[in-house]
């Protein structure tokens, strides 16, 4: 795996981290306040949940270094 | 009859704005694979400020106040990787060179107080 490769597997997994560690925070704020009654426990829960996503998915882009990430295109 | 059906409304209510953000974050594969949620957050950091930027604009329409012009914010250029790199490098050559430096110095000690010591 070259430098830059590796460079851009880290930004795609920081990114990610942030992406999904902010959704599961969102929805655990959601959640405490439509229905666990203001607890603190859905928004700690939904967190734990994104960070562990994110962190899956690092692991098996890291650990699978041969596949390609692509674009569909569409046929016009 | 309203207070009866209060809690069922309440339900409802509650129920779809769970259900909304739910489906959002379906709708938007936030939770799906790394190159959504990079694709996601390039396309959020594209339309937030801009439109951060016309609701401030109506805000100060609307309420007549003056937002003051604040100074842009400074574009700090720190290769962290870079840094990394030629930090582990220095800290590694340095550990390497630890016993041949130690072995020198306390050679150069002993010769010292030796001369000292007659």
């Amino acid at each position: 795996m070259s430098e830059t490769d590796l460079g851009r597997k880290w930004d795609r997994c920081m990114a990610d981290a942030v992406v999904k560690l902010g959704t599961g925070f969102g929805l655990g704020i959601v959640f405490s306040l439509t229905f666990f009654k203001r607890r603190m426990w859905p928004i700690a829960f939904g967190t734990g949940m994104g960070l562990g996503m994110a962190y899956s998915n690092c692991q098996n882009d890291f650990q699978a270094p041969y596949l390609l990430h692509g674009k569909y295109v569409k046929e016009q | 009859m309203v207070t009866r059906a209060w809690p069922l409304m309440r339900f409802l209510i509650k129920g779809s704005v769970a259900g909304g953000a739910v489906y959002l974050v379906y709708d938007q594969e936030l939770l799906g694979p790394s190159d959504k949620s990079e694709a996601a957050l390039r396309k959020a950091e594209e339309i937030v400020p801009p439109a951060m930027y016309q609701f401030g604009q109506y805000v100060c329409q609307q309420t007549g106040l003056q937002m003051p012009q604040l100074p842009e914010p400074p574009k700090l250029n720190f290769p962290v990787r870079e840094f990394w790199n030629s930090g582990i490098i220095t800290v590694m050559s340095a550990l390497s060179m630890a016993p041949t430096k130690a072995c020198e110095y306390s050679k150069e000690g002993w010769e010292y107080l030796k001369e000292h010591a007659k």
